[in-house]
């Protein structure tokens, strides 16, 4: 469940440390974010001496939420924060590796790239 | 109910089906699920008998280990270690099949890629790293003309050879992924490439011999 004004953390090495949400992409009418929705978001905490900065606008992909995910198994996965990936316009990642586990929705979603740099698929 | 009450009732004799069903190899949980009734009723009069085993396994902290055991070494000398087996595992030979048609598809793909002139081929074997896909193929491209071209060729030959449709970019990009399932084709430009580094990342995935040259002296 995200909103803006929502801190996100980042789970990449882009430089960026936390994300604030300040809008949803293709929500509509939608109030929340959930795993694999593109947000917009401001840095604001970022890595010295890295190519982001703090208080800049970039897009994120969610990858992580504290809400649960729920699969058509009755599967359902919660995570222990809110974390995204930087992204650029064209949908390739800034950073070149992902942190923690993520889930294989995204996937389907259309970020196999994502998927593909990340350590652990859920 | 209908059905269990139509299993013949001697004792004796579901106990010899289910020990025939158990040497024919078919003794997966099937087994043990249809026939729940004769476990109660012969685990008294027949210690011998793999229900038995089962039914003084079940309350373990009850009975004596010692006869247990005993009783289970002799079924492994009978029967061999593996008595409980999952039904929903595939054979190994289909795994195998699903790899090698995986891996023709796989190596087809390179070559196309190699007819339009990208460089730097690889073909990983990535199964064993990542659940999610079996085989990678990396390759680089020079220009977004040509990462269009090896995109919209990769993508004929899928279609028309193999029947598969890409998801993925659509667009040429500077990383243009087609993922075909099975099999996840990354093109990137030489800056890119060096930039993400997927084989490093998958640096323990084995390499797949390709049938053709994979130099290129005049752009390296």
């Amino acid at each position: 469940m995200i909103q803006p004004q929502t801190l996100l953390n980042v789970a990449d090495n882009s430089g960026a440390r936390e994300l604030m949400c300040i809008r949803i992409i293709g929500a509509g009418n939608h109030r929340y974010a959930h795993i694999g929705d593109v947000i917009v978001a401001v840095i604001k905490e970022a890595v010295p001496n890295m190519p982001l900065e703090r208080s800049e606008i970039i897009r994120a992909v969610i990858v992580r939420t504290c809400k649960e995910l729920k699969r058509e198994n009755g599967m359902i996965i919660r995570y222990d924060d809110n974390a995204a990936v930087v992204i650029d316009q064209e949908g390739n990642p800034k950073g070149t590796r992902v942190f923690g586990a993520i889930a294989r929705e995204l996937r389907q979603l259309n970020f196999t790239k994502i998927v593909s740099l990340a350590p652990e698929v859920l | 109910m209908h059905a269990l009450a139509a299993l013949p009732s001697s004792p004796q004799l579901r106990d010899a089906l289910a020990l025939e069903s158990m040497r024919t190899a078919a003794a997966t949980r099937w087994c043990w699920r249809r026939r729940p009734p004769p476990r109660m009723h012969s685990s008294s009069r027949f210690p011998s008998s793999l229900h038995t085993v089962r039914c003084q396994r079940r309350p373990d902290h009850e009975v004596s280990g010692g006869d247990t055991d005993d009783m289970f070494d002799d079924l492994f000398k009978k029967y061999g270690k593996v008595v409980y087996k999952s039904s929903d595992q595939k054979r190994p030979t289909a795994e195998a099949d699903d790899d090698a048609e995986s891996l023709s598809f796989a190596v087809t793909l390179a070559k196309v890629a190699n007819e339009v002139k990208a460089a730097d081929i690889r073909v990983l074997f990535v199964k064993p790293l990542v659940y999610w896909t079996r085989f990678f193929i990396i390759v680089t491209a020079f220009s977004r003309p040509q990462i269009d071209a090896i995109g919209s060729r990769i993508r004929d030959t899928a279609e028309k050879q193999f029947n598969k449709i890409a998801s993925g970019d659509t667009k040429p990009n500077s990383w243009t992924l087609l993922d075909f399932g099975d099999v996840v084709v990354h093109i990137f430009l030489p800056q890119q490439r060096a930039y993400y580094n997927l084989e490093e990342f998958y640096g323990n995935a084995t390499p797949v011999e390709l049938p053709f040259d994979n130099q290129s002296p005049f752009r390296n």
